[in-house]
């Protein structure tokens, strides 16, 4: 159980571009009132479809966002990422000079990469041919576009990664980032995710059966599915010494990760895969079970997600599971973001005090089993020292970050 | 209250259709093989059958029923039930 050596990497800045809101403190604030940032679709003609609300962000302005970036010519995942970088840096009081001179880069997680881009050159091709392809979209369509996007912005000249593993892209996102930092590769990096909400990710739920129509209640007994969503998120990692040096505020400690495939079904999860994710991310953290004083759930809503999942904590903490939220009750799925908008959710509650809730919760479903605490309704007042940020993914994708309060 | 049958063409167009998606001919399903354990349908295209039906038949049909669909006899009433036809029986 040895730490992993290295440098210590420390989250100094922030950034949100959600339903809830743009920037971290309205996101968190939303997070804690337990709000809804889910609306009736105005991304696509949702004409013909029994399900018709997702989780979009309606007031993003790119233009007064981005700095660098010109928005005609990014697809909305660019933008979103580029936006969410851009908050985190302002966020983070770092100088631009610092961003652009240092060894800084970027890795962003997505799962639909610039999806409604591609929606709309589908379009363009079913009704006019290959002849009615606007080139300037097809410029927009390459998803590695999406971290280079968060490079440009921000004038960054190391690493730029766009990691597509799917739903749990972020955690993967963040732990790369972690490593660049801690071995010393890079001193500055921006990990996160964007997605965008398309026509073609809510038809496909829908038919898996997997779309919830109104409301998506994680772990409740009612469940019936997820919400599409999206947006950017970013946060910016720093060694610790050079964050104390400038005197940055600092949100919380990334401890370690874990990945690993169940590589087994194509969208079923495995609980003895995601059991042995958990311990990984332990080992690599150097804690315990008994040290997690919080999870911030993968908790999609589906029947199948929440079961398994709490089947996998279980197996790892036995009897005494962990306060276990899902955000998704409130921003939908986020896709490729999702689980960067969970360890935003985790930094948030650790500098804070809180624990973020599940907030459509109603009653659990008994089949969980006994003392499943999802924290209903609002968020609760409390002081967790460290939270475990889980990341599931289709494929068996699965990837848990676990980041510590430093004060 | 209409008393029509399942008819021999809709029970034609279901089979064509069932086939189609499981990749067979028409004349290897029987009502009652399996199209999991005799076909070796997958989950994917179980629900390939569900959004065949609705869409060829412009009937909608829940999810849940989706179970019942695992031979060409459980499409027949799942698809009588929900176009309004009555089945054989009935």
């Amino acid at each position: 159980m040895a730490e992993p050596t290295g440098r210590r990497v420390v989250v100094t800045g922030l950034g949100a571009v959600s339903s809830l809101g743009i920037g971290a403190p309205a996101f968190t604030a939303g997070i804690r009132a337990g709000r809804s940032g889910v609306s009736r679709i105005r991304g696509f003609d949702t004409t013909g479809f029994p399900h018709t609300v997702a989780g979009e962000v309606h007031d993003f302005a790119p233009r007064r966002l981005l700095r660098r970036l010109d928005p005609d010519e990014w697809g909305r995942s660019s933008l979103f990422a580029a936006g969410a970088a851009r908050l985190a840096v302002a966020d983070a009081g770092v100088r631009p000079a610092e961003l652009s001179a240092g060894n800084a880069g970027s890795a962003i997680g997505t799962t639909s990469g610039e999806s409604a881009v591609i929606e709309r050159l589908t379009a363009q091709w079913v009704e006019g041919g290959f002849k009615e392809l606007d080139p300037a979209l097809v410029r927009q369509v390459p998803a590695n576009r999406i971290a280079a996007a968060v490079n440009r912005e921000l004038g960054l000249t190391g690493d730029a990664q766009t990691i597509a593993t799917a739903c749990s892209a972020s955690n993967y996102a963040l732990g790369y980032a972690y490593d660049m930092v801690r071995t010393g590769e890079a001193d500055l990096m921006i990990g996160g995710g964007a997605d965008s909400v398309n026509r073609w990710a809510h038809a496909g739920f829908y038919r898996l059966g997997a779309l919830a129509e109104q409301v998506c209640r994680p772990f409740d007994v009612d469940r019936t599915g997820i919400l599409t969503a999206e947006g950017g998120v970013a946060l910016l990692l720093e060694e610790h010494d050079h964050a104390i040096a400038r005197g940055a505020r600092v949100y919380a400690e990334v401890l370690g990760y874990g990945v690993n495939c169940d590589a087994l079904h194509p969208v079923a999860p495995d609980p003895g895969r995601i059991a042995e994710c958990i311990r990984a991310a332990h080992r690599n953290a150097g804690v315990g079970p008994d040290d997690i004083d919080y999870i911030c759930a993968h908790g999609t809503g589906t029947p199948t997600n929440d079961a398994t999942e709490i089947q996998a904590v279980r197996e790892v903490f036995g009897d005494r599971i962990p306060p276990i939220s899902s955000i998704k009750s409130m921003i939908g799925h986020t896709m490729g973001a999702a689980s960067g908008f969970g360890a935003l959710a985790c930094c948030m509650a650790l500098y804070e005090g809180f624990l973020p809730p599940t907030a459509t919760l109603a009653e659990v479903d008994p089949r969980l089993g006994d003392g499943v605490d999802c924290v209903p309704g609002r968020a609760r007042a409390a002081r967790p020292r460290i939270a475990q940020n889980h990341g599931f993914a289709f494929g068996g994708n699965n990837a848990i970050v676990i980041l510590r309060r430093m004060s | 209250m209409s008393q029509a049958t399942i008819t021999a063409q809709h029970r034609r167009q279901l089979r064509d259709l069932v086939a189609d998606v499981l990749e067979l001919e028409p004349g290897d399903l029987t009502e009652t093989s399996s199209f999991v354990d005799e076909h070796g349908a997958d989950s994917l295209q179980a629900i390939e059958i569900l959004a065949r039906l609705e869409r060829d038949l412009g009937v909608l049909i829940p999810q849940e029923d989706a179970s019942e669909m695992t031979t060409l006899a459980g499409v027949y009433a799942v698809v009588a039930r929900h176009a309004g036809w009555a089945t054989a029986h009935g």
